[in-house]
């Protein structure tokens, strides 16, 4: 296992204790979108998904985990991009049992959830996320969750949903263009991983304690 | 390459923040001792061992760890623990997940020795972080750092807020763990008290400079602690007061030994304590230029 | 062995350790050959720095009390004849110049305290004989 999948690891440990409130917050965003399957998938990424990744800095504050992760004999590098891996994670297995729920709901309510549809609702949650988490974790990492939170967690969320809101989409104007949305989302992606490296640099040379300055 | 030395810096300076800086920072420390970093809060101690981790990047001079120049290889940091006031771990995990969580960074994790020393230490494995007290996280901390084998231990103001019971159990471990001769320990504190038996080397830090290193022999000989009536010690040419206290009854402060002989017969000269040397020389106002000294010291 | 420091006698720990170790193997109580704790675990077991219990035995070494092995220790090495004999007049000399200072603060002077060493040699030739 690589520095960056052990820190990623360290990640899903770390909120591990918390794992009830995290099912809550899964069953909650069933029960929204329950009524309707198809956006089931979307759904639950923005609303559990967005909560879970983050969740980590949370935490990591509140227990003075950076110095912890100075202590580790890992690179920098490592630290940062094992939140990112942590965020994929979280995307992938909310995607996989999302799908599954969505699938089960569907042929359970009798409303008609074909592959194309699945692919566009894939690509529409992916595209969401990304944009969310990639906003969202320099901000965490170059500030800590206490200050960067209520702008970190609040912001993109409300420019994403004020967006799809004003273009009033559907499953059918999204097939033809989403996918593209989804890859520019994995490029913007990327470079949020880049950036936060630099942003992690800036957070180090302005500590001078142990606990967050 | 192996190094006579646990760590040493080089002419290390450091801007952090607008009113605070390291400057000419130079103390070394020979492997398999203790040392103390003694100083007040604020003066830079706790800057010092984050340069030393490579947590903060200096702006000159160079630092050495373990035989190797930082930034250092992250894998370097297997070798070394460190150990705060406080445990810096996820306050809900059980120390069997403190383990867990931590195993898979430290090839040479020792789970038996873990287990051992929390037995040893008195601590549940089934007990929380959040629920130890300040001197059991201390020791977890510890058991940590010896279940990765570490050479060389930091702390920072380890006790601050221990009874003196855990403060002198933290004697005993450190006695311990300096029974190899590989291995290598910096304390840093305010409370002198636990250095005056088991320190091997002080250094003195002050407003981001030091003081005054070597042995404590070194640093008990250097100074005299000198006491006299209200003006007793004053006009004096040639013999600096460190950290004066002057009183309606008297005077006390700091002087070097080789100045103390310029001193008048009336006045009372002895032997001073860790204790002495620090409260005085952190009574010291701050200084805008140095005194230029032929050996490059302070003070 | 027997180590025990005291903090209040003004003494520097390394010397009282010195001559703890010193008397202890001049009294045959540690006999030729016996390991001396090292001196990080005397260190350890005293709760003093190292730095002190070494120069001990680096003093002791010098004296030619004892012997260090680099990484095993120090063992005790036998008693030289002439050591030994420098040692103990230490000690003579040692203990006249005390009963000296107390002699003179008594006001005697060195007919009375003559006086009083050949009252103790008497004293212990009649223990001997009894």
């Amino acid at each position: 296992m690589t520095a960056t999948a052990r820190m990623a690891m360290l990640d899903l440990r770390t909120i591990a204790p918390y794992h009830y409130q995290s099912l809550f917050a899964f069953g909650a965003s069933v029960l929204v979108f329950g009524g309707k399957p198809v956006w089931l998938l979307p759904g639950l990424v923005l609303i559990f998904s967005a909560q879970i990744a983050p969740f980590p800095f949370r935490v990591a504050d509140k227990a003075g985990l950076e110095t912890l992760y100075g202590v580790l004999p890992v690179r920098r590098r490592s630290v940062v991009y094992g939140h990112y891996l942590w965020a994929v994670a979280v995307f992938l297995a909310t995607a996989t049992a999302g799908t599954a729920l969505a699938l089960l709901l569907a042929w359970a309510e009798s409303v008609p959830f074909g592959g194309r549809t699945l692919l566009t609702m894939l690509a529409l949650s992916w595209a969401t996320y990304s944009v969310n988490i990639a906003i969202q974790f320099p901000v965490l990492i170059r500030f800590g969750y206490t200050s960067g939170s209520v702008l970190g967690t609040t912001l993109p969320l409300a420019v994403i949903i004020g967006t799809l809101y004003k273009t009033h989409l559907t499953v059918a104007s999204m097939q033809d263009w989403i996918a593209l949305v989804a890859v520019v989302g994995l490029v913007v992606f990327a470079a949020s991983a880049a950036l936060a490296v630099t942003a992690d640099r800036r957070r180090m040379r302005h500590r001078a304690n142990w606990r967050t300055a | 390459m192996s190094s006579d030395l646990a760590f040493a810096l080089r002419g290390v300076g450091a801007v952090v923040g607008r009113n605070f800086a390291l400057r000419d920072v130079s103390f070394e420390l020979p492997t398999g001792y203790v040392m103390g970093l003694v100083g007040a809060n604020g003066a830079g101690k706790t800057t010092i061992i984050r340069c030393l981790l490579g947590l903060r990047e200096i702006d000159t001079g160079e630092i050495e760890l373990l035989g190797h120049r930082v930034p250092a290889p992250a894998d370097l940091r297997q070798d070394v623990g460190v150990v705060l006031d406080h445990a810096f771990l996820v306050g809900d995990w059980r120390l069997t997940e403190v383990e867990r969580a931590l195993r898979p960074f430290y090839p040479r994790w020792d789970g038996a020795r873990y287990r051992q020393l929390l037995d040893e230490f008195g601590l549940d494995l089934r007990a929380k972080v959040k629920d130890l007290s300040r001197g059991m996280s201390m020791k977890l901390m510890i058991a940590v750092a010896l279940s990765h084998q570490a050479r060389l231990l930091l702390f920072d103001e380890p006790t601050s807020g221990l009874d003196p019971v855990a403060r002198d159990e933290l004697a005993g471990i450190i006695g311990d763990f300096l029974l190899d001769e590989g291995h290598s320990v910096l304390y840093s504190t305010h409370i002198t008290a636990d250095l005056d038996r088991i320190g091997d080397y002080v250094t003195l830090v002050h407003n981001g400079r030091i003081v005054r290193t070597g042995t404590k022999d070194e640093i008990l000989d250097a100074y005299r602690v000198v006491r006299g009536g209200p003006d007793d010690l004053s006009g004096l040419v040639g013999v600096e007061l460190i950290g004066a206290r002057r009183t309606s009854s008297g005077t006390e402060a700091l002087v070097r030994t080789e100045e103390a002989d310029l001193l008048g017969g009336d006045v009372l000269v002895e032997a001073p304590t860790l204790e002495a040397i620090a409260v005085h020389i952190g009574a010291r106002a701050p200084r805008p230029e140095p005194r230029p000294l032929s050996t490059g010291r302070i003070a | 062995m027997r180590v025990v420091l005291s903090n209040s006698t003004g003494v520097p720990l390394y010397q009282q350790i010195k001559e703890q170790v010193g008397t202890a193997i001049l009294a045959g109580e540690l006999a030729e050959g016996s390991a001396l704790p090292s001196v990080r675990a005397l260190a350890r077991d005293l709760r003093i720095s190292i730095i002190t219990t070494t120069r001990a035995y680096t003093e002791l070494a010098a004296e030619g009390f004892i012997a260090t092995v680099p990484g095993k220790g120090a063992y005790v090495l036998a008693l030289d004849s002439a050591l030994v004999r420098e040692q103990l007049l230490r000690q003579v000399e040692d203990g006249l110049q005390t009963a000296l200072d107390a002699a003179g603060r008594a006001g005697l002077d060195r007919d009375g305290l003559v006086q009083i060493l050949d009252g103790l040699i008497q004293a212990e030739r009649q223990d001997t004989i009894q």
